[in-house]
């Protein structure tokens, strides 16, 4: 079997230290109203390492990517990287989102050019960094187009490029191919897993996929329904493996297995959650 | 559509699905010509046209030919005292004062609305109370306040813009996703950047809406405007001539304004399709 259960806490990491999320809880509203999204969650991500996390819907799993973005402050805790405290958005973490934050009236290239820019590149120069990328993701062609001009996982390629483009230390990801068909996303998640592999960029992936999880990650955490928290964490072999076809062994059957068996008891717990309230 | 055709080629779904819309646009277009023949063949029919005996009193309607006559002898000879094009461009004039300055104006108006909270407070209360108030029935109390030269006419014709336009400016900057705006952040850019090239430009669409709304309704004020204290410009053409039942007088006019308006409107959906190609397609 190719998943191992391991602890993924900062006090059991003393090597991981690209990414830190120190007892970070996060509560929404305050008095009766306040929602509990988040209980103190400890984890650290060690440089070039590929973290996949998986839970039942609303378990506060995109509360902990718009933590580490910057787009919310937790209520306790920090987030830290490369021992810096995260206390806003920030170029060195790029973020993939899941649909609907292309710059809608730029090319498919000022999209990709948008952060180099940002960052005070002249416009050659971020013209060229957006063709590079533009490459690495097979878009060189579509350059001039307009995003909607594209289907629906070309836009994704173009998030990634954009994302990447100002070679950031971590790329956050929130569920970036879960509006995709499914053909689609077996090729992007083939396209990550090469681009993880040449680029050796920290990840930390959001998905409601198993499967996702299991094929790309180093480690996997699984997360409790509201309010949110680590039941389990795995390391995980098959994404060394070249072969894409790994998902179709028995290793990777059982090990899904494991995490599905998992998964189900906080989905049920969710579903009960949400039909109390 | 700028810049969509390079790339291309037959087999491109973009381009097939483009293809339908062209077939449900050709139609609607001749539909729409159709339906504009539809009401001329109804007026020439009732009027008579010099064919038949009219069915309503000329004084009461009278026939296209006579209007489009009409039309000829006011261009040729002006209508008291001063020529057809003269009353034409002035009220483009007082039109185009009123709705420049509420667009210069009141769109970044309505940005800083949108964006800043503060400003929001501040201005939302004036703006919100007296929008519900008919502009027309401020129009005498303008006079007192302004005089009765141009500055009046104008002011009415700002006072049911100007909330039209900064609101809908408001709105737009409002309603951008906060995915994008995070996106921008997380690039690297800060306020300035994300105020030029995120909130702006994806404001634009709401904006657009805003100005084109608000040149028909500013077209509609120009009668207004030119009630009372003036002796020119086409809607007074139009208001005069009726005190004289010179209803063929008077149909020139509003269909002078009838065709200002839609070409102002042609000229701003244009300008939209080449600017806001984007727009709604995300």
């Amino acid at each position: 079997m190719s998943i191992e259960p391991v602890s993924l806490c900062c006090a059991d990491r003393r090597g991981a230290t690209k990414l830190v999320v120190d007892r970070v809880a996060k509560r929404f509203g305050s008095g009766a109203e306040a929602v509990q999204a988040l209980l103190p969650v400890d984890l650290a991500v060690g440089a070039g390492e590929f973290l996949a996390i998986v839970g039942p819907s609303g378990c506060g799993k995109s509360t902990l990517l718009n933590i580490v973005a910057g787009f919310e402050h937790p209520t306790s805790g920090q987030a830290r990287l490369d021992g810096t405290a995260i206390a806003g958005p920030g170029p060195e973490r790029g973020v993939v989102f899941q649909q609907g934050a292309l710059f809608t009236w730029m090319s498919v290239q000022d999209n990709v050019a948008f952060g180099p820019r940002a960052l005070g590149r002249s416009v050659a120069e971020s013209r060229d960094i957006a063709a590079r990328y533009l490459e690495l993701v097979g878009l060189t062609a579509f350059a001039g187009h307009y995003p909607y001009q594209l289907s629906g996982g070309m836009q994704q390629r173009v998030g990634i490029a954009r994302a990447l483009a100002n070679e950031p230390e971590v790329l956050l990801m929130d569920e970036p191919f879960a509006a995709l068909d499914q053909q689609t996303r077996e090729l992007l998640q083939e396209e990550i897993r090469a681009i993880w592999r040449s680029t050796g960029k920290t990840i930390l992936w959001i998905t409601h996929s198993i499967e996702e999880a299991l094929f790309l990650a180093t480690h996997v955490i699984v997360m409790t329904a509201r309010p949110g928290r680590i039941k389990a964490a795995f390391t995980c072999g098959f994404s060394r493996e070249p072969d894409p076809l790994v998902t179709t062994t028995a290793a990777f059957a059982e090990a899904k297995r494991v995490v599905v068996s998992l998964l189900r008891q906080e989905s049920l717990e969710a579903q009960r959650q949400e039909t109390a309230a | 559509m700028q810049g969509v055709a390079a790339g291309s080629d037959s087999t491109d779904p973009i381009a097939d699905a483009d293809s339908t819309v062209h077939r449900t646009a050709r139609r609607d277009r001749w539909l729409g010509l159709a339906s504009f023949a539809a009401m001329l063949a109804v007026w020439f029919a009732i009027t008579g046209s010099g064919l038949w005996p009219p069915l309503v009193p000329p004084a009461f309607l009278p026939s296209p030919v006579t209007v489009a006559q009409t039309f000829v002898k006011l261009a040729r000879t002006g209508y008291q005292g001063h020529t057809l094009l003269h009353h034409f461009l002035i009220s483009l004039m007082r039109f185009g004062i009123a709705f420049a300055f509420c667009v210069v104006v009141g769109v970044p108006v309505g940005l800083m609305m949108g964006m800043h909270s503060g400003v929001r407070a501040v201005l939302d209360p004036p703006i919100e109370t007296t929008r519900p108030i008919p502009k027309l029935a401020l129009l005498p109390l303008f006079i007192i306040w302004f005089g009765i030269g141009e500055l009046a006419k104008t002011i009415v014709i700002i006072a049911a813009l100007f909330p039209l336009i900064s609101i809908s400016a408001m709105q737009a900057v409002r309603a951008v996703s906060v995915r994008k705006i995070h996106a921008a952040q997380s690039l690297g850019a800060g306020r300035g950047t994300i105020f030029r090239r995120v909130l702006l430009p994806a404001s634009l669409p709401g904006i657009f809406t805003g100005i084109r709304v608000s040149v028909g309704i500013g077209v509609t004020m120009l009668v207004g405007a030119e009630m009372v204290a003036t002796s020119d410009g086409i809607a007074w053409m139009a208001l005069t001539a009726a005190d004289f039942v010179q209803t063929d007088v008077v149909l020139v006019g509003v269909l002078i304004m009838a065709a200002l308006g839609y070409g102002l409107d042609l000229v701003f959906r244009a300008l939209e399709q080449r600017v806001v190609h984007w727009a709604g397609k995300d």
